[in-house]
């Protein structure tokens, strides 16, 4: 079921749908009765971003629950881009997709947004399945190729790319009898301007007044600092990488070697005298901003000691009196 | 007899480790009259025993050789005793009994005085401090001796050494005054005028519930000190001050008040009346050294506010100005100001004119980065410790 897929049709997905496959997964599971786990109920309904949101790798009493949903969007030519996504009932007993709920759900996009078609359907687990193909034959009726897309909510920390898989169908001859299997597609993210806002905000989780300036600042300084981290961690890998070619570990690869060599040629060349000397100079203003800071924290403190020191300990200034320390 | 060599084997058998050490420190202690009352034997019986393993018992013979009556043999026998004792004793055992090592200290200092060769104390104490410390924040009663035997030897470098630390826990509050107070004195003797002035603020501005002898003579050269440094001296205390020493300091330093007023107007002949009047006054509190350096100050003074008007001056005109003598002595001391870094400035020789200029630090080498960022993580730490109160 793993092949790359062949159609040649380009695949654009927006963020949003994402966040919605996720919401939804994430409501589902924390009101379910019992929760799953306890610690999981409270931050469930609060917690929404653009990556899996949920805490629990394994549940402490049954397998994490499915969610199903049905994406919308537009397909010009070669393009297919999924804008949105709503959510779909399953019926249990018939291995499928509510037909009827669907439809109505159908019209009533329809009204608002007349250019968007249903493109497919979503779902979340860790692979796609047997029983998967079954809902999808179903759907092939509204489109002759639906996209299945795949959320797999369990975090994984090793993990850097997005969770998240688009499976086509292709008619593949297998012993002889032509079946339907899922193939893989590639796809890529794409955001309009005020999206990319909406996703930030929700993913960034600022606080709602806009907060204070402290708060803005620590936010932007932490994303800095982060964004620095990931740059370092790979560098280093790349680094260790070509300290065990050199060293003969690793069979020497040239093409990996021409992009190495090529990205470190892009690296702007500042060796130049008057770019140290602006850089020392901007360096040292820095420098002297975050001093002046200090020196403004250390004296408030050192204000609030006195003061409370005189209060204490200055027999003159205040009656009743309290003896000074010698 | 018995008694003191029971005592000597008993100091040999007991100083190995902590747990021993400790029962010899308690059997010292109840042992103390003995040892006071045998002190000339067990000093004759000192030789048996090595300060750097046998410290404690060392010290508590010590002690007792050294109490009672200070007479110049007695103090040419005891000081070199001491001094190795200081140099090679052993650091926990000391810390075990520190009142017992301070008083040895104070009294070493007592005698190399009495033999007037303060030189001889300089070097012993400055270990003693270093061993006693718990750590270098911490100052002890042998600072401020050590502080004056520097003073009286003239040896003010390593009593500098001594300055830099920063100072966060006191014993006794007399120590602070007197060590803050030597260390000013110090710090003028190497002309180091800031240092001295944190320091003698130090004094002036430390708490104190009645008047402090030494904080009046501190607040006489803080006066000076001010003026020689910064040119101007304002009497306002700041509100850390405690309200005793804001409301009683002005009295009792009321002619250097006159002087800084004087200083104030900028005229150089009155100020030099004003000095010659009250000759006396100052001198009773030696300070004339400083006060013929705030009159020497005073020139620097208005040549420094010349800058801010003139681009480029004559010498003749700065001699006029400045009410010097000649042009000669004004191109000396305006030499002499570049060479301090007082002023920024180039002498044309052939035509005699001197050409101000802007201060040549740019900010922006490396080893100014370094500067500041020592500074930022210094005012970290304090920061830190400041919330920790």
């Amino acid at each position: 079921m793993a092949s790359s897929s062949s159609s040649g049709l380009t695949f654009k997905l927006h963020p949003l749908v994402i966040v919605n496959i996720s919401d939804h997964y994430t409501r589902v599971k924390s009101q379910m009765h019992p929760p799953l786990t306890a610690t999981n109920g409270s931050d469930g309904v609060d917690n929404t971003s653009s990556s899996p949101s949920s805490s629990s790798s394994s549940p402490s009493r049954s397998p994490p629950p499915r969610v199903y949903g049905c994406v919308i969007g537009i397909q010009r030519g070669r393009t297919v881009e999924i804008f949105n996504s709503f959510e779909l009932l399953y019926d249990p007993s018939t291995h499928s997709l509510d037909r009827a709920f669907l439809e109505k759900k159908q019209e009533l996009y329809k009204k608002v947004f007349p250019h968007f078609y249903i493109l497919g359907w979503y779902s979340t687990g860790s692979d796609a399945q047997e029983s998967d193909m079954h809902i999808h034959k179903a759907l092939m009726d509204i489109n002759e190729s639906p996209v299945y897309v795949l959320l797999n909510p369990s975090i994984n920390h090793a993990q850097k790319d997005l969770p998240v898989t688009i499976f086509e169908s292709e008619l593949h001859v297998i012993d002889g009898i032509p079946q339907l299997i899922f193939v893989r597609a590639s796809y890529t993210i794409e955001t309009v301007e005020a999206e990319r806002i909406s996703v930030d905000h929700v993913a960034h989780l600022k606080p709602s007044d806009g907060g204070s300036a402290a708060t803005q600042l620590a936010a932007h300084l932490t994303g800095t600092h982060s964004a620095i981290k990931m740059l370092n961690s790979r560098i280093r890998v790349l680094h260790h990488y070509l300290l065990s070619m050199q060293k003969g570990d690793i069979p020497c690869e040239n093409s990996l070697l021409r992009q190495v060599s090529s990205l470190l040629r892009r690296l702007p060349a500042i060796e130049s005298g008057k770019f140290q000397d602006d850089f020392l100079m901007e360096y040292n203003d820095t420098l002297l901003i975050t001093y002046l800071a200090m020196f403004t924290n250390c004296s408030s403190s050192m204000n609030e000691l006195v003061d409370k020191f005189n209060t204490a300990y200055d027999r003159h200034s205040r009656r009743g009196g309290r003896t000074a320390f010698f | 007899m018995d008694s003191v060599q029971a005592l000597i084997t008993q100091i040999q058998g007991l100083s190995s480790s902590a747990g021993d050490v400790s029962r010899l420190h308690s059997n010292l202690k109840q042992a103390e009259e003995t040892i006071f009352s045998e002190s000339a034997r067990l000093f004759s019986a000192l030789d048996q025993l090595d300060p750097s393993i046998h410290s404690l018992g060392y010290l508590y013979i010590l002690e007792a050789c050294s109490s009672g009556p200070l007479t110049k043999e007695r103090a040419a026998a005891l000081v070199l005793p001491i001094s190795r004792f200081i140099n090679a004793c052993a650091v926990e055992q000391i810390r075990l009994a520190p009142e017992k090592f301070i008083s040895v200290c104070k009294r070493f200092k007592d005698q190399v005085m009495l033999l007037e060769a303060p030189m001889r104390g300089v070097a012993p104490l400055l270990t003693a401090i270093r061993k006693l410390q718990t750590s270098s924040e911490h100052l002890t009663p042998l600072h401020p001796e050590f502080l004056l035997l520097c003073l009286l030897a003239k040896c003010y470098k390593t009593g500098l050494s001594v300055l830099h630390d920063d100072i966060s826990e006191v014993d006794q509050p007399r120590d602070l005054f007197l060590y803050c107070y030597y260390g000013g004195m110090i710090c003028i003797g190497q002309k180091r005028f800031s240092k001295a002035l944190e320091l003698l603020h130090n004094v002036v501005t430390a708490p104190m519930s009645t008047m402090n002898a030494i904080a009046v003579e501190a607040y006489k050269k803080y006066i000076l000190v001010s003026l020689i440094h910064h040119g101007q001296f304002s009497t306002s205390l700041p509100k850390y001050t405690s309200s005793v020493a804001q409301r009683n300091l002005k009295n009792f330093c009321q002619p250097y008040i006159e002087l800084a007023n004087s200083y104030g107007t900028g005229k150089i002949t009155e100020l030099q009346t004003y000095v010659q009047t009250n000759k006396e006054k100052f001198e009773s509190d030696n300070n004339l050294g400083l006060v013929e350096q705030v009159l020497a100050s005073m020139y620097k003074r208005n040549i420094q506010r010349l800058t801010q008007t003139y681009l480029t001056l004559s010498l003749e005109d700065i001699a006029n100005t400045v009410q010097l003598s000649s042009a000669k002595e004004a191109e000396m001391h305006v030499l002499q100001m570049i060479q301090d870094g007082e002023i920024y400035a180039t002498i044309n020789q052939k035509d005699g004119m001197v050409r101000f200029l802007e201060d040549p630090e740019q900010y922006k080498t490396c080893e100014m980065i370094e500067h500041i960022d020592s500074a930022i993580q210094r005012i970290m730490a304090l920061s830190n410790k400041l919330t920790g109160w």
